[in-house]
């Protein structure tokens, strides 16, 4: 993934000449996990650039870059690192089209490697994007899988409207079969889920780190005779309800799984929504499979806060057996 | 420059401005300190919700907004009316945000390169400083004014931006205008190291200036912004003058300032010493100040009945600018608003 | 020039009132747009408030020392008419802080998507439909929806469901259920006790005829009797009655408001003839025809179906010589009218066949006993069979 996304910041700087790559160590260095690889070096130092060690300004600064006529693809370094730019990205990004009545618009992304699973020290294992989908006038972006990811950053980087883009760190090494550019030509845009796996006894609503445990989960439900849907949300703002409940109105049953904190969480959103358009077709109660109402724990024990397949299956079955 | 009293103050040929810019200077303040006055009166009988006043700040506002291109961009806090004159925007739009029709007032900021009110404090001068580098990338030549108080200088985006700008070489001039007071606290307990003094931190130059001698802040910010154009050295000009009036409409100062300071300051009124050395050099004489104070008084009128006149935004405007395109979630969100809204006004409801 | 109201803004974010602290200008002043015209004292400050008008002073509405609320008049100024021009009607101030005060409207039910039931395609039912479904082994897919969008009922379930015997299953609802909660009702709180006469109908059926040659208009048998009945009841006062157990008294009612039971495609309805003994036989007879026939199109008006103190049933209309009716719930008696057709009577000590009506009378054995309601049926025989006590009735 981190390869697709580096071929996805390849490509925009070369097609958009208003394209720029800002952050923390994304410029020699190449990024700490090498997804600005070679950028500086095939763009140059003015598109692509190194910052001093400040979110706020990162944030702030790409903003008035916007304002000038760029579009800045700005990066925070990790994502408990991420919330010195909230006032920023909370007070203004989200809020300058809205506020200047469409004459000043904010064509930027703010990447952000989130969410946990890799062993990481406090602050490098956050789960945000709640705060984020909670905010209006931002757009939340999340790629599961490599070639989705490359498609997903370019129509982000092409979007005329401020994109939070969050990258699950532990599908950074993921592979994937398959050609970006045909990937890119069939990729859905912005605000369209994507069903991953087809199934017909209950729905799986999920997005990035958490689909492939799905998928995972799904697998072994299908020994059991129990077919799953599992459905990518990839982006949480907008959100395609029309893929949502188009599946679970045929399943008539769902579970949501997410790695962020339970209470508030993303997840209690895709509930209200389900409840309030499938109500008719449910043959059993909604749940969620999440992180728990904790901080985020020591990476000795990250593996019981992590859903789990396990703690997955447990819910597919509740619900297929309601 | 000017002289408190007594002196004759400068030349005017000596200022690379012409006579009818000297006026001009003294015009821009005389409209800043009558929309002012008639501002916090309009609040003061409800028609803006809350207010601001700038009364005591003309000079540091007029001076160095008149400094610049028109090319060059200023990023307001939420005091500049007197820079908002000096770029032509219309008062009635700008004052919007204080009637709280429209967050950012109703103007286009580009048609008139100046920005939005920005309320949390500091946070504009990333903006400025961002836009400045952007406007570097394209090899444009200007410069980006950023506007902000003394508290400012304690937030953390006046430290990134300053750093940033010097790391960049961006073209930006850093305003401060030190009014003595962030809302009840004085500036001495706001920061121990003197406010220009601050920039040597990040190795550029920085000045202080009386901000209530509208020809020195000229000079000042004139060569500011041609130090930010033509080397790329930002500058921090703080701009030493008084709030005169309260923080805002809300606010009451005699709970922690005395009368007799306010008095004291009100005696170094920007625009009395102005006006007296234009009279004193025969730049302006009576006949000009006379057509001014009537100027003046159009002026107030005419925002007044603007202001008076205008009317809460159509409820379909909340929804109108959130994103490029209206996503289906919001769209609904939009029309169940809009039907509450016609089922009200067919109750003869609210409105 | 007119004399406009300066109402007390909100003079800072969400503030409530203000009090007067001293007036800058007194009735009768005139005054300049902005001129201050007094010092006020709020939570937060001490505040000058301008003149939004140039005029004259026209009144001061509060004392220096009093408090005035937000929204409330704090000077009336006569404006000179410039200001009148500019003047229009005013805008509430805004309470910041506060938002505008209204109370919440409750949001409307958000629009359900169309209904997706296509063939073979998932069944609209809702979670507890569901699981009744379930439970009664009914296919939801095999059940015709009638909820709105096709959406398959509670009661489409009940209806569609089966017990294993194989017996069917009628759902009770809307007025049949109702009566059978009134029925059910009646039998237990009420110890019936049904006493029988049969009457000679000769006299009667002459009087109808003669009546409706009279009046020009259809009079049927019933007519005649329910004013005989209610003539009746003004002797014996225990058949238009209630028995209010929790008092432990008997309500003999002022008024006689007669319930018709009529038959119906939804079922029995009663609509009632208000004060029935103030009507003539001809006006009795056209009320409670207009009474039965909006009752059976369902166009009864609902204070027409309540309010009843006693109640005739035409048992006879179905073709029955009498019965044991139920009384109506509060009521204390029901008379349930027999078929008129040929008995054999004795007549003078001989076997005739003459026109005959059977008459039951259901009472309340807590208000009456078998001697008074053997009582009132008999007066109401000797009647009916008495040609001048027909002819004193009112017709």
């Amino acid at each position: 993934m981190a390869k697709a996304l580096n071929e996805a910041l390849r490509h925009s700087l070369a097609e958009d000449p208003r394209a720029l790559v800002l952050g923390e160590d994304i410029g020699k260095l190449g990024g700490v996990f090498r997804v600005t690889e070679g950028l500086q070096d095939e763009f140059g130092s003015a598109r692509v650039f190194d910052t001093p060690l400040a979110e706020a300004a990162i944030a702030g600064v790409s903003l008035g870059l916007a304002l000038a006529g760029w579009h800045p693809v700005a990066e925070m370094q990790f994502d408990g690192f991420s919330y010195p730019a909230l006032d920023q990205i909370i007070s203004h990004i989200a809020k300058y089209r809205y506020r200047s009545r469409g004459r000043q618009t904010v064509p930027l992304v703010i990447r952000i490697p989130f969410a946990g699973g890799i062993g990481a020290a406090e602050h490098h294992s956050e789960s945000p994007e709640a705060y984020y989908a909670h905010t209006a006038g931002l757009k939340v972006v999340i790629p599961a899988s490599p070639i989705d990811a490359y498609g997903l950053l370019r129509h982000s980087i092409a979007d005329p409207d401020p994109v939070i883009f969050l990258e699950p760190k532990s599908r950074y090494w993921s592979k994937e079969e398959g050609s970006l550019e045909a990937g890119a030509d069939g990729s859905l845009p912005i605000g369209k889920a994507r069903v991953v796996r087809e199934g017909s006894d209950c729905t799986i609503v999920t997005y990035g780190a958490m689909v492939a445990r799905s998928l995972a989960a799904a697998s072994r439900a299908s020994a059991d005779g129990v077919e799953v849907e599992v459905l990518d949300l990839r982006s949480l703002v907008p959100l395609d309800l029309e893929s949502l409940v188009g599946s679970v109105s045929r399943t008539g049953r769902a579970v949501v799984v997410h790695e962020a904190p339970l209470t508030a969480g993303f997840g209690a959103e895709v509930v209200a929504r389900i409840v309030e358009d499938c109500f008719d077709y449910l043959e059993a109660p909604v749940l969620r499979v999440t992180g728990y109402d904790t901080p985020y724990p020591p990476a000795t024990i990250e593996s019981h806060y992590v859903p789990s397949v396990q703690r997955i299956l447990a819910a597919v079955d509740r619900v297929t057996n309601y | 420059m000017l002289p408190l009293e007594g002196s004759a103050g400068p030349d005017p040929t000596s200022l690379g401005l012409k006579e009818e810019e000297l006026r001009e200077l003294y015009r821009l303040m005389a409209l800043t300190r009558r929309a002012d006055l008639e501002a916090t009166a309009l609040q003061r009988q409800g028609e803006l919700a809350v207010y601001p006043p700038l009364i005591g700040q003309e000079a540091a506002q007029i001076g160095s907004a008149f400094a610049l291109e028109e090319s060059d961009w200023i990023f307001p806090s939420y005091r500049e009316l007197g820079s908002a004159v000096v770029r032509g925007v219309d008062l009635v739009e700008y004052l919007a945000f204080y009637r709280a029709t429209w967050h950012g007032g109703t103007y286009d900021a580009n048609a008139h390169r100046f920005g939005y009110v920005s309320v949390p404090v500091a946070s504009q001068i990333l903006h400025a400083v961002g836009y400045a580098m952007g406007a570097k990338l394209d090899g444009i030549s200007l410069v980006s004014l950023v506007y902000f108080g003394d508290g400012a200088t304690s937030e953390g985006d006046f430290h990134e931006g300053c750093n940033f700008a010097a790391v960049f070489e961006a073209p930006v001039v850093f305003f401060c205008q030190n009014n003595q007071w962030a809302i009840s606290v004085p500036v001495a307990a706001q920061t121990v190291a003197p406010i220009w003094r601050k920039a040597q931190a990040y190795g550029f130059p920085g000045v202080q200036v009386d901000g209530n001698d509208v020809l020195a802040v000229y000079q000042a910010t004139r060569e500011a912004a041609a130090r930010a154009r033509d080397e790329g050295t930002p500058t921090l000009i703080e701009a030493v003058t008084y709030r005169i009036g309260p923080h805002s409409t809300a606010d009451d100062a005699t709970r922690y300032r005395t009368a007799d300071e306010v008095e004291a300051w009100r005696g170094l009124d920007p625009l009395d010493r102005y006006r007296r050395w234009l009279a004193g050099t025969g730049v302006a004489d009576d006949s000009y100040f006379e057509a001014v104070e009537g100027e003046t008084r159009d002026f107030a009128a005419r925002l007044r009945a603007g202001v008076i006149a205008s009317e809460p935004r159509p409820v379909e405007e909340m929804f109108e600018w959130v994103f490029a395109d209206i996503p289906p979630h919001l769209a609904r969100q939009r029309e169940e608003a809009l039907r509450l809204a016609s089922e009200d006004r067919k109750d003869g409801g609210r409105g | 020039m007119a004399v406009r109201d300066f109402l007390l803004p909100d003079l800072g974010e969400g503030l409530e009132d203000a009090e007067i602290v001293a007036w800058r200008v007194a009735a009768g002043d005139p005054v300049e747009l902005n001129q201050v015209l007094v010092e006020v004292n709020t939570a937060k400050a001490l505040v000058e408030i301008p003149a939004p008008w140039a005029g004259v002073v026209e009144r001061l509405h509060a004392a220096e020392g009093d408090v005035v609320e937000v929204g409330k008049p704090l000077v009336s100024i006569r404006v000179s008419e410039e200001a009148e021009e500019q003047a229009r009607p005013k805008r509430r101030a805004v309470l910041v802080g506060y938002g505008v005060e209204e109370e919440e409207s409750p949001a409307p039910p958000p629009s359900r998507p169309g209904s997706r039931k296509e063939e073979g395609g998932p069944v609209a039912a809702s979670p507890p439909v569901r699981r009744l479904a379930k439970e009664l082994g009914v296919d939801l897919a095999k059940v015709t929806g009638t909820g709105p969008g096709g959406r398959v009922t509670r009661e489409d379930v009940t209806a569609a469901g089966s017990s294993p015997t194989g017996d069917e299953r009628v759902p009770v609802r809307g007025v049949r259920r109702l009566t059978a909660e009134k029925m059910a009702r009646s039998a237990r709180e009420i110890p019936h006790v049904t006493t029988f006469l049969t009457v000679d109908a000769s006299q009667l059926d002459a009087f109808r005829r003669d009546l409706e040659a009279r009046l020009g208009s259809k009079v049927t048998a019933l007519p005649v009797i329910v004013r005989a009945f209610v003539e009746i009841l003004k002797e014996h006062r225990s058949l238009n009655a209630s028995f209010d157990a929790a008092a432990s008294e008997i309500v003999l009612r002022r008024d006689v408001h007669v319930g018709i039971a009529t038959e119906t495609e939804r079922g029995l309805l009663v609509p009632i003839v208000r004060h029935a003994d103030r009507l003539g036989i001809g006006a009795l007879a056209a009320e409670i025809s207009r009474l039965v026939e909006a009752a059976r199109a369902g166009r009864s008006a609902p204070d027409e179906l309540t309010g009843g103190t006693v109640t005739v049933t035409n048992v006879g209309s179905f073709g029955a010589e009498s019965g044991t009716p139920i009384i109506n719930h509060p009521e204390s008696s029901i008379l349930a009218v027999g078929v008129i057709e040929p008995r054999a009577l004795v007549v003078d000590g001989r076997v005739e066949a003459r026109q005959a009506v059977t008459l039951s009378l259901s009472f309340d054995h807590r208000v009456l006993d078998g001697a008074e309601a053997g009582r009132a049926l008999r007066a109401l025989g000797a009647l009916l069979e008495d040609p001048s006590g027909l002819a004193a009735l009112p017709s």
